[in-house]
């Protein structure tokens, strides 16, 4: 085992709470650790471990461009966006939406002039840093750019190039069971699934379960905000899936309080993940 | 009729609780529908507490068409998988034949417009479920659900706030509990609102987030408010937000203490408002804050 990824399903169950503990657990047991932050909509590992983080590259994505000179006005290019990114009036000049732009390629494709070709707009940026002994790769989607996905696929190629410099990448994936999620997921060897014994974390859980069991992941159930006699909430989830609660991070107003400071937790929950995560490589 | 969203970038931070408990206050004088447009993970009918059984209706829609293959047509020229921007397509080099990989497709259409043999074609996928049913507290909750792995989400949203025009025509508000994050899903649930509430806990992550989320909201051109759930589990943060608020004219419209009785609600399936009486006071208040902000008031 080499990448683990921290998913969860339901949001704020403490994903990076657990993925940013682990990783320095891990380093301070003298691993070569990368943290890989794939929440692009909201990036917060590196608030978690105070690191100052460096632009490392920008992500593209193709997006069509026309030559006015040749364009004959036809409408074409139009009727076959699919993501409504190109509006044409009869008889003149296709109006186009960045924003909106997938860059499948279809309008360049069926233009009978060969007025399209490719220009290329920034939706999101790749960072980079270090703190706790940790080395840090975090993602970032560009306000109102709606496929966080693009950004996640592009850590995913740095992280296949960068693989072999490390004993382990922690992979953080954003909330929900979505494009960007299973991307992430996607190079991951094994997954932790951060919960909360509550029936939102409960129903969210089983979502991300189910996900993973189809991409045929396996995984281990982390309850954080643990509290004694809200088992049976959780496991009446996991049941299905023959696996006991792996792991336990108790609810504390402490935890919360570090949280919100800035303090990697440390508790012996986080201790066992890490040996686990030593022990099964 | 009027769409207040709710929103936060970060998950967790009390999203669907407030919106439950908001619902319940805004119910006493005006007819509202809630449409919960998370739908990666849709939650706000269990907050109301309502399991399957409660919804009156459930059915499958398609927003999203994916390709297919017939292999019998297909002469091995591999331009699919070249052309496939999205990389839904492999190459399998020793059959010489196209793999459509489950995951990936964005029914772009590429690969049909393309394919010199006429051996793709499109069909429509199931890749959601939307339904409605009423809460115990007389409103409507309108709600969706993507399928497991598929795409198409700002699309779904669509869909679930069309369907709660549908069954609640004559109501003053659609109450909208949008997803984390700030992607496809958000933007599809922000557009179109009247005013757009932010809810934010005192950590740097939490403010972190809650100021790109309003960046989105910044984008359309829509007045919000923000309220700062958890005020006291950080009081320095707390003070950072509200002179962010203060600088940018933004109203604070709640500050909620950090209160355990918020998960207690929430094991029990009863929102906070119900379950806690002093909450009652706590979001009329809120109420009371939106109708000052003019958000009811007819443009």
């Amino acid at each position: 085992m080499k990448i683990i990824g921290v998913t969860g399903g339901k949001g704020g169950t403490g994903k990076s709470t657990v993925a940013t503990a682990v990783a320095v657990e891990l380093a301070g047991r003298g691993k070569k650790v990368l943290l890989c932050d794939m929440d692009a909509d909201c990036p917060n590992d590196h608030l978690l471990l105070g690191i100052e983080r460096k632009q490392a590259c920008e992500v593209y994505q193709r997006v069509a461009k026309w030559d006015l000179d040749r364009c004959d006005k036809c409408g074409k290019c139009a009727k076959v966006c699919r993501t409504n990114a190109i509006v044409c009036v009869a008889g003149s000049a296709p109006m186009f939406m960045a924003r909106q732009c997938n860059g499948c390629g279809a309008c360049a494709i069926e233009c009978p002039v060969d007025a399209i070709s490719w220009d290329k707009k920034v939706v999101g940026a790749i960072y980079t840093g270090c703190g706790f002994g940790v080395d840090l790769l975090s993602c970032e989607l560009e306000i109102n750019e709606p496929v966080s996905e693009i950004v996640v696929a592009k850590a995913c190629e740095i992280i296949a190039d960068d693989k072999k410099k490390y004993d382990y990448i922690i992979v953080d994936t954003a909330a929900g069971t979505h494009c960007d999620v299973i991307a992430a997921l996607g190079v991951c060897d094994v997954a932790l699934c951060v919960t909360e014994p509550t029936p939102l974390g409960a129903h969210d859980l089983e979502l991300i379960c189910k996900l993973l069991s189809r991409m045929d992941i396996d995984f281990e159930v982390v309850v954080n905000r643990y509290e004694k006699g809200r088992d049976e909430i959780v496991d009446k989830v996991i049941s299905k899936y023959s696996k006991p609660v792996f792991a336990k991070v108790p609810y504390s107003k402490k935890i919360m309080m570090d949280y919100s400071n800035g303090v990697p937790v440390k508790h012996k929950s986080i201790e066992k993940i890490a040996a686990w995560i030593e022990g099964s490589t | 009729m009027k769409q207040i969203t709710i929103l936060s970038g970060k998950g967790g931070v009390g999203k669907s609780s407030i919106t439950a408990s908001l619902a319940i206050a805004l119910s006493k004088k005006r007819k509202i529908v809630c449409a919960d447009c998370d739908v990666d993970a849709s939650n706000l009918a269990l907050v109301f507490g309502m399991g399957t059984d409660d919804f009156e209706m459930w059915k499958s829609i398609s927003t999203n068409q994916k390709a297919r293959v017939d292999l019998s047509r297909c002469t091995s020229c591999g331009k699919c998988a070249l052309e496939c921007y999205f990389d839904a397509i492999d190459w399998d080099g020793a059959k010489k034949i196209p793999v459509f990989k489950e995951f990936g497709c964005e029914g772009c259409t590429v690969c049909e417009m393309i394919c010199p043999a006429s051996a793709i074609e499109m069909y429509d996928v199931s890749n959601a479920r939307i339904g409605y049913g009423k809460t115990k507290y007389g409103f409507m909750v309108v709600t969706g659900q993507l399928e497991m792995g598929e795409s198409g989400s700002g699309k779904v949203v669509s869909r679930v706030k069309e369907l709660s025009l549908d069954v609640s025509k004559h109501a003053d508000i659609m109450l909208v509990d949008a997803a984390a994050g700030i992607g496809c899903p958000v933007i599809a649930s922000v557009a179109g609102s009247d005013y757009v509430i932010g809810v934010c806990e005192p950590t740097p992550s939490g403010f972190s987030d809650l100021k790109r989320a309003l960046s989105v909201v910044n984008h359309f051109n829509i007045p919000y408010g923000i309220v700062i759930n958890k005020f006291d589990l950080n009081l320095e943060y707390t003070r950072k937000i509200e002179e962010f608020a203060k600088k940018k004219g933004i109203r604070v419209l709640s500050k909620l203490g950090y209160d355990k009785c918020f998960m207690d609600a929430l094991v029990n399936l009863v929102p906070v408002i119900e379950f806690s009486p002093a909450y009652k006071e706590i979001f009329d208040k809120v109420v009371r804050a939106l109708e000052d902000e003019g958000v009811f008031r007819d443009k």
